[in-house]
């Protein structure tokens, strides 16, 4: 049951704060995916609010639910009001209504400039059951595509490339000029891939066997072992040089468009390390996604496992 | 009961005229879709709110059957 001290305190929080979002963790570490993505929203607005972590109190965590009568987390107020959760939060966005709302200006957006591919045109025309609605692509404040058929919606900006017409949010709109859908093949059948030249730099992808190719083709990058010299004696890639004083001496010598490549054991703490590089000012950012273990068991078999 | 039809009876049971579709269940995620004429002229989160009214008791607790919605679709037929 929702005490009247806590009644009260939720009282005073929403009054006393424009902005105020109930979520899971704090806004500089988002512990759920839902929450993440409001967070995201309301930074990009860059409007100052408030965030309460109702994971610190099993009663604030069932107390707002029972406060808002909204059985989920995030929960968004503004001006006192409850706005809904993720699902309503996005919603609103995409329609402007939170914009104005919060008094953020919501400026006539233009059409931007796509580029379809003459595979992905044709993938999309198949794809199309004629049932009147039309091709969608949303873009989250965190660059993660939808592509998908929907209704027309109020506030969409209509782009057609290649015979194509595409449906944006405003939002949306504003993060897709210059970018290019393209079809391509791969081992488990064709699949869009969408360049975006809007996306922030980001550490990329690599797999054991692209970093394979890259050797092959005499491709110029660098390769970097974040590993210690313990692990590196009993199992390591030839090319591939020690994260040490001296590597790092050599990095800051390259131009920052060098693709390096970061490898440790499986993958996460060259994540991290290749984050520290992006952070840096680096763009070309690769993680070795299963490190030498993949390379172990899908390139190299003489390489030792452990 | 699964907790699938859990869901589904539950918003019957406040929606009697409603269509409902649930799926999903792994890890205590659903996808809900309801379509109703009650939604008819309703804004979405008094929309959401009725569908959620009827499903809290599920999603209430620490372990409850219904962990997240993690999609839920409500409109006018």
């Amino acid at each position: 049951m929702l005490s009247d001290a806590l009644r009260q305190q939720f009282d005073d929080l929403v009054k006393k704060n424009k902005v105020v979002l109930f979520m899971k963790g704090n806004k500089h570490f988002p512990q759920c995916g839902f929450s993440a993505q409001v967070v995201g929203i309301l930074k990009e607005l860059a409007v100052p609010f408030e965030t309460v972590n109702v994971l610190s109190d099993p009663a604030v965590r069932d107390g707002i639910k029972e406060y808002s009568s909204w059985p989920t987390i995030p929960q968004l107020y503004v001006g006192g009001e409850f706005l809904g959760g993720c699902d309503i939060v996005k919603e609103l966005y995409a329609s402007g209504e939170l914009q104005s709302k919060l008094g953020v200006e919501v400026k006539a957006v233009e059409p931007p400039k796509v580029t379809i591919d003459d595979a992905a045109a044709k993938a999309i025309k198949a794809a199309d059951e004629g049932n009147g609605e039309h091709l969608r692509l949303e873009i989250s404040p965190q660059f993660q595509y939808d592509l998908y058929f929907g209704p027309k919606k109020a506030g969409d900006v209509e782009v057609v490339a290649n015979g194509v017409t595409v449906l944006f949010d405003a939002a949306s709109a504003k993060k897709a000029d210059g970018m290019r859908i393209a079809w391509v093949e791969t081992a488990d059948g064709g699949a869009f891939r969408i360049e975006n030249p809007n996306e922030p730099a980001r550490v990329k992808s690599l797999s054991v066997t692209e970093l394979k190719s890259w050797m092959d083709q005499g491709k110029a990058f660098e390769l970097v072992d974040v590993r210690g010299e313990d692990e590196r004696r009993i199992a390591k890639i030839e090319k591939a040089r020690v994260l040490d004083a001296e590597t790092e001496k050599h990095l800051g010598t390259l131009s920052k468009d060098t693709p390096i490549v970061f490898q440790c054991h499986h993958g996460g703490r060259s994540r991290s390390a290749a984050e520290r590089f992006l952070r840096e000012g680096y763009t070309n950012v690769y993680n070795l996604e299963g490190g030498i273990e993949a390379w172990s068991t899908k390139v190299d078999s003489k390489v030792p496992r452990y | 009961m699964s907790t699938e039809n859990a869901i589904k009876s539950a918003i019957l049971e406040k929606i009697p005229d409603a269509n409902v579709a649930v799926a999903g269940g792994s890890g205590g995620h659903f996808t809900i879709e309801v379509v109703s004429p009650v939604f008819a002229g309703k804004g979405m989160l008094e929309s959401q709110r009725l569908v959620y009214g009827a499903i809290a008791h599920l999603m209430k607790g620490a372990d409850a059957p219904v962990h997240a919605v993690d999609k839920l679709t409500t409109r006018a037929p």
